[in-house]
């Protein structure tokens, strides 16, 4: 027989279309930035046209060009709004929509979909705050934990009115984005955690360590920095098996716990050695996150509402008056 | 080689009737039941007698039709209506000129236009008209193809002879087991029958106890059975050795499709995939067992197939290196 068959994971999509460099990364969010921005003074003139009114769109369009984002403050921003898909994760949890199982793999997947979605957008066309709600939406489907649409927008509109206000949140607002954001992710809705990589080596590993009660506690930790690092870019740059065993050795690190032995006994060391090299960066990344503060993402979705692109915002003329003439904007993302 | 679908190249039965008759002597098979039919590429019909009587001496015209013909132009008739023999006489004829495949072509549709082309010739040719100018068309495809068609032509015939080589192969091999395996039972029941034999000859002149010589007697036994099986398994290693020496034995040119064959049969069951190297242990302390579960259980998740899952993510891609920075990966 021969043994040229290709590895599992080699098939998925999250290895042949999702996979970054750090530096490819960056230049391609910078790129993106760059013809958002122009996208953005080109919309604004646009709107000038069917204003009606030079002397204001002037001044619009010199406010948006004092207040736009760069790329690390678009990054910031999406990070917060990371965050809020954990504290939506409780809240559907708590409401009894979310299996406690299912939890951890919706809020991975729809962190997922946010980072892969703003590699081909800006924040610019489309504010976080909405893509969020459609991804966490989606990420329930694909995670086979379908909450419905009327459900699902409960809980937010419950918030909204406790804040004070009246019930803002409708249907449209989530399902219109839902066809923009799956064409974003080119159609490729599978995503792979390091929650279930983890959990296979707690179990491989159970073998090798002695102290079944502190293994036990290692790995519950781990789960909380698998948790930590959903937030980072490595899923873009390494395995799920790669992050998980990183989280691990980080909370055996807490524990006072030598998981060495293990990989030592299991693996030859020819292997092991470019292994450590990638399990200490990613170590350095999961203890280095900084997440973004309330204060600072409330500063930035301030500056926002200035520069966003009139030609994707349903609420401005210029959206409006374009539905009226063609029907629909079409999407467009920044990669083609 | 003959390109035509002769009865006797193609090992099938030629056609034959009770109630065939040689339009030419108007002999019948009635009388006659070793008579031989055979057609000629007029289609017109003769027994083996008259084609010997008439184009013994050379190229003559056929007493039917008139067209000249030649004695090695005769074949036994495989099919019963003759436009089917017809048919299948052009379209080898054809298939040994436009001989190209899909190789040879840059594009599907290229390959596709080119079986067109080649059909709607055929199609011509059996109809009967333009026959002279069709006939142009192909002698002139022919001239200018000459190497193509020829280097073709050789690879149809080397994967002929492989498939060939194959089957014989496997008819040998298939006749050496059973062999192997009589001769083993043979061997089983005359060891049998010795160590009986031997066994009450001991009883009868030893002056030991029956039971301590049944003792020794059983490991005695046990002990030849195993070199028993042992020489088994080296006659099947003989056989693996022999077979393997065979398909060394090919041309040159043959070794590399032989490797593509010797790939063994396909089976639907394997996995196309790198199978994952991991351990299942026998007990785990597992915090969610979710195949207790009755729902999962009932959809065939077995404790092993839930363990599997999960070690194998484990190990998926453990020592996949990162991307490398490239510049074109930016771009994109």
């Amino acid at each position: 027989m021969s043994s040229e068959k290709p590895p599992l994971f080699k098939q998925t999509s999250q290895y042949r279309d999702w996979r970054f460099t750090p530096e490819s990364l960056a230049q391609q969010r910078a790129a993106n930035n760059k013809k958002g921005i122009e996208r953005v003074l080109q919309g604004l003139r646009e709107e000038a046209q069917v204003d009606d009114d030079p002397s204001m769109s002037e001044t619009r369009i010199n406010e948006a060009k004092n207040n736009l984002l760069t790329p690390s403050e678009e990054l910031e921003l999406v990070d917060y709004y990371l965050q809020m898909v954990h504290v939506y994760a409780l809240t559907y949890k708590r409401n009894g929509l979310l299996k406690p199982d299912a939890v951890n793999n919706v809020k991975a997947t729809a962190i997922n979909f946010i980072k892969r979605f703003y590699i081909h957008n800006v924040v610019f066309d489309y504010p976080p705050k909405s893509i969020m709600l459609t991804c966490f939406y989606l990420a329930t489907k694909v995670e086979n934990a379908f909450v419905k649409i009327d459900d699902f927008i409960r809980p937010l509109q419950s918030a909204e009115m406790k804040r004070g206000g009246k019930a803002q949140t409708k249907n449209e607002d989530i399902l219109d984005l839902e066809f923009v954001v799956i064409q974003s992710l080119q159609f490729e809705l599978a995503a792979h955690h390091p929650y279930r990589p983890a959990y296979g080596f707690y179990l491989d590993m159970q073998a090798y360590i002695e102290d079944k009660g502190l293994l036990k506690e290692v790995y519950e930790k781990t789960q909380s920095y698998i948790d930590q690092s959903l937030y980072t870019d490595l899923v873009f740059f390494y395995q799920p098996s790669q992050i998980a065993l990183g989280a691990f050795k980080l909370a055996a690190k807490d524990k006072d716990l030598d998981i060495d032995p293990y990989l030592t006994q299991c693996f030859e060391a020819r292997l092991l050695e470019s292994l450590y090299t990638i399990l200490d960066d990613i170590q350095d990344i999961v203890s280095n996150r900084n997440p973004t503060a309330v204060d600072k993402a409330r500063e930035i979705d301030r500056k926002l509402i200035l520069c966003r692109n009139p030609e994707k915002n349903p609420n401005s003329k210029l959206y409006k008056k374009k539905v009226a003439d063609q029907g629909e904007v079409p999407y467009q993302s920044d990669s083609e | 080689m003959s390109i035509l679908p002769t009865a006797a190249k193609q090992e099938i039965p030629a056609f034959f009737s009770q109630d065939d008759s040689c339009p030419q002597c108007k002999s019948h098979r009635y009388l006659n039941s070793s008579m031989k039919l055979l057609v000629g590429p007029c289609y017109d019909k003769m027994c083996e007698g008259c084609v010997h009587r008439i184009f013994d001496a050379g190229p003559a015209p056929c007493p039917e039709c008139g067209r000249i013909l030649r004695k090695n132009e005769f074949y036994q008739q495989v099919f019963e209506d003759v436009t089917v023999e017809n048919e299948v006489r052009i379209r080898a004829r054809m298939a040994t000129a436009y001989n190209k495949r899909q190789t040879d072509f840059k594009t599907l549709k290229d390959y596709n236009d080119y079986l067109e082309m080649v059909e709607d010739l055929t199609m011509k040719l059996l109809s009967g008209e333009d026959t002279d100018l069709i006939e142009e068309i192909i002698e002139k495809y022919k001239r200018e193809n000459k190497a193509l068609i020829e280097s073709n032509l050789t690879k149809q015939q080397r994967e002929e002879k492989i498939q060939r080589m194959i089957l014989n192969q496997e008819k040998s091999k298939r006749q050496q087991m059973r062999e192997e395996y009589l001769k083993q039972l043979a061997e089983e029941e005359r060891e049998k029958t010795e160590a009986k034999n031997s066994l009450i000859n001991a009883l009868a002149t030893s002056d030991k106890s029956a039971k301590e010589i049944i003792k020794t007697r059983t490991v005695q036994l046990k002990k030849s059975s195993l070199s028993n099986r042992n020489s088994n398994r080296r006659a099947q290693l003989e056989i693996e050795a022999l077979l393997k020496s065979a398909t060394e034995g090919l041309d040159d040119d043959d070794e590399e499709m032989a490797e593509d064959v010797d790939d063994g049969p396909f089976d639907p069951s394997e996995s196309p995939y790198e199978p994952a190297k991991i351990t299942l242990r026998e007990k785990y302390d597992d915090p969610t067992p979710v195949f207790r579960q009755g729902n999962l259980a009932a959809a065939g998740v077995t404790r092993e197939i839930h363990y599997r899952y999960l070690l194998e993510g484990a190990m998926a891609g453990l020592f996949e290196l990162p991307l490398a920075d490239k510049t074109d990966e930016a771009s994109n």
